[in-house]
């Protein structure tokens, strides 16, 4: 096994902390990873992408071509990856971001999560990636919940110290996302 | 009691200096090798050059001495001073170096008030370099980039004045002349004793330079004393 | 360990120097235009013989800003001074040998008084992944060389005569020339019956043998030459490398910079194919550098 997973929002969007979150998770889930950021030097607003490789045997090199996943969050990001993506990519996108017809030149399986509306609507909107992050790690099955969990508390244990709430808005956004997620597939 | 010619802690095999005649160097150096007597602090002291003819210095004492590049001997200094707390570490420079290329280095040592006793040298120009304008250079000066006598419409540069307000409160600022031995020794006192309360010193040393001011015994006198009335020597910052 | 901001790099690089004249390891770390302002610290190490380590993040120039990845720094940490570039440099490829390769610079600068570069690039320091850190660091003691108890020492940089610094040049490089043949180091990879040898060096490098392991599968004669020390760099090797070999491909992230070196090395070979895939400031994938040589078979 050896997943190829490609972020691709802009700054600010909270693409790095979802890579972060997500390969701490695996690591502890047994798995080998490998994570690159990769973004200018705007803090905010320019395209901001996360290679990510999750697998069972060593990660030689950081970065890939080709993308098992590809996770779209922004307009401005598609341009960048359009040669990461291959027919057998499977795109996960933001359709409350933007809409399926502005990816049509991609012919392959996609998944559509309003994750920007439903949290502005059900939550916060702060925690639109934790959404994201819930959803791609249902969608790649092998991450265990219980270290998912871990994973994204001890991140935001700062923020929790600050605002208790934090806590249950993040939680509360990542069953969302797993829920979205096993609702689409029938699961 | 008269004092010896040279002090102790000077390297004798390192004499004659390569200082021109007439240099102000010497008479600095002399000075505060007396003062590195008096503390009888040789054994413990580190002496950080720059470059220009503070160089030449490299091998005047008897004390560890390590050579550093143009504008940098403030910020070696602050690695030794770092690395070795217990030693007094005195960095030696010229106006061009501290003032020019090594401002910033001066800024940060200053503001963060790094233990450690500058010297500074102010010639009011470059003078290893064939005596170029400088940041010290007096308005109308002849240097040999401004042979007509410098167009600046700027005043020269007062570094202790300048560092003076971001200075921590405790950090010892002066100028002196190198005609005033008994300041001299004074100051560099002084700023060495606030090295060991743990706080920056500067002082800076007006002095002469005959080779590139093309001047005479009587006409460097004379300038020098013009200068004196720009450069007012005393403290600037710290206990009188 | 203490931490210093200071105000730019030659402010870091000589308090590097002062603290290591203090008996104390120390480093900076920089890439860009401020690795070239520390070349002004760097070679004053490298004339009064000071340890110094350098990381050097290196990223996409002559752009100032551009912050993500290049191999385009190769040149001026080998040969930045304005001396004889009398400096050590190790090229990472990978996470473990960034923390492996740090250890060993901090061992070398300290065991011969030597500025040590670890030239890294943008991917390696940002990049999360696994690393053993069970190795125990057996690094050479860090002695004071001002204050060392024995003698007074009058340290220089500046030579009145050009017959003086000559002479110090000429005694430095006999001996940079011995010290060069006890850390050169490199891997040769499946080069022995290799018709085509591909030459990398860094994260590239990486990629690499990636690509080199699947063409192999497919039962091709393919190899890798990889320098871990861009300098000093092991022309030896790299000559018997080739021995079999047909084609090289010399592959990285700048144009020409690494490619220079390895011709120059392989000077006198005269029938061998040369390759080359340049990508200045961009990454280079394994996929890429597989296509690359699935055309030269």
């Amino acid at each position: 096994m050896n997943s190829k997973i490609l972020i691709a929002g802009e700054g600010g969007q909270g693409v790095q902390t979802i890579a972060k979150i997500l390969i701490k998770a695996a690591y502890d889930s047994g798995k080998k990873v490998g994570y690159l950021p990769n973004f200018g030097v705007e803090q905010r607003g320019g395209v901001s992408l996360a290679y990510i490789q999750i697998s069972d045997s060593e990660i030689v090199f950081p970065k890939f071509d080709k993308a098992d996943f590809a996770i779209i969050l922004a307009r401005r990001a598609v341009k960048r990856i359009e040669k990461n993506i291959t027919q057998k990519t499977k795109i996960m996108f933001d359709n409350s971001i933007l809409k399926e017809s502005e990816l049509s030149d991609f012919r392959v399986e996609k998944i559509a999560i309003p994750a920007s509306r439903m949290a502005k609507e059900k939550l916060i909107p702060r925690v639109f990636n934790t959404i994201i992050l819930g959803a791609l790690a249902e969608e790649l099955g092998f991450i265990n919940e219980k270290d998912l969990k871990k994973s994204l508390l001890d991140h935001i244990a700062p923020k929790i110290k600050e605002r208790h709430e934090i806590k249950h808005f993040n939680l509360a956004g990542l069953d969302l996302g797993r829920k979205t997620i096993r609702d689409i597939s029938g699961r | 009691m008269s004092q010896p010619r040279l002090p102790k802690c000077v390297n004798k095999m390192s004499k004659p200096s390569n200082f021109c005649p007439g240099c102000g160097h010497s008479l600095t150096l002399k000075n505060l090798g007396f003062v590195i007597d008096d503390l009888r602090i040789s054994s413990s002291t580190i002496f950080a050059t720059d470059i220009g003819c503070s160089l030449l210095a490299w091998d005047y004492f008897d004390i560890d001495t390590v050579q550093s590049h143009h504008g940098r001997a403030a910020s070696i200094a602050v690695g030794l001073k770092r690395a070795l707390p217990k030693t007094t570490v005195i960095s030696y420079m010229g106006d061009g170096g501290g003032y020019s290329i090594g401002l910033n280095h001066l800024v940060g040592a200053a503001r963060r008030n790094e233990a450690i006793t500058v010297i500074l040298v102010n010639n009011t120009l470059y003078a290893m370099t064939g005596g170029q304008m400088a940041p010290t250079t007096y308005k109308g000066e002849s240097t040999s980039s401004t042979p007509e006598g410098s167009f600046a419409k700027e005043d020269p540069f007062l570094g202790p004045e300048f560092l003076a307000p971001i200075c921590h409160k405790e950090a010892f600022l002066a100028r002196t002349s190198v005609d005033n031995p008994i300041q001299i020794k004074k100051y560099i006192k002084k700023a060495i004793q606030n090295q060991k309360n743990g706080n920056f010193s500067l002082v800076e040393v007006l002095s002469y330079c005959p080779t590139n001011w093309k001047t005479d015994a009587k006409r460097t006198i004379n300038f020098f004393d013009y200068l004196k009335g720009f450069y007012k020597t005393g403290v600037i910052k710290g206990e009188q | 360990m203490i931490f210093l901001q200071t105000e730019d790099e030659p402010a870091a690089g000589f308090g590097v120097l002062g603290a290591a004249l203090g008996g104390k390891k120390s480093w900076t770390a920089t890439a860009a235009a401020g690795h070239l302002l520390l070349q002004d610290a760097v070679v004053a190490a490298e004339a009064m013989r000071i340890p110094f380590v350098a990381y050097i993040g290196q990223r996409g120039g002559p752009s100032t800003g551009t912050v993500i990845y290049s191999q385009q720094e190769l040149s001026i940490a080998r040969d930045g001074g304005n001396g004889e570039g009398l400096r050590i440099v190790l090229g990472p490829s990978n996470l473990q040998e960034l923390y492996d390769l740090t250890i060993l610079a901090f061992d070398l600068a300290w065991r011969y008084h030597l500025p040590v570069f670890i030239l890294g690039d943008g991917y390696l320091s940002k990049m999360t992944g696994e690393v053993d850190l069970s190795a125990k660091a057996r690094v050479v003691k860090a002695d004071p060389i001002v204050q060392n108890g024995k003698r007074v020492m009058n340290l220089r940089n500046c030579y009145s005569l050009e017959e003086e610094i000559a002479r110090v040049l000429h005694r430095e490089l006999k001996d940079y020339g011995s010290i060069a043949k006890e850390v050169e180091k490199s891997e040769v990879y499946k080069c022995t019956d290799a018709k085509i040898v591909v030459f990398a060096w860094g994260s590239v490098a990486s990629a690499t043998k990636e690509a080199v392991k699947k063409i192999r599968k497919d039962g091709h004669a393919v190899g890798l030459f990889r320098p871990i020390t861009l300098k000093p760099f092991g022309a030896t090797r790299a000559k018997q490398s080739v021995r079999n070999a047909k084609k090289i491909l010399i592959v990285e992230s700048a144009f020409g910079k690494f490619g220079r070196l390895v011709t120059e090395a392989l000077f006198g070979i005269s029938d061998i194919e040369v390759e080359r895939l340049y990508k200045p400031a961009e990454g280079i994938t394994p996929e890429e550098i597989e296509d690359k040589i699935r055309k030269m078979l």
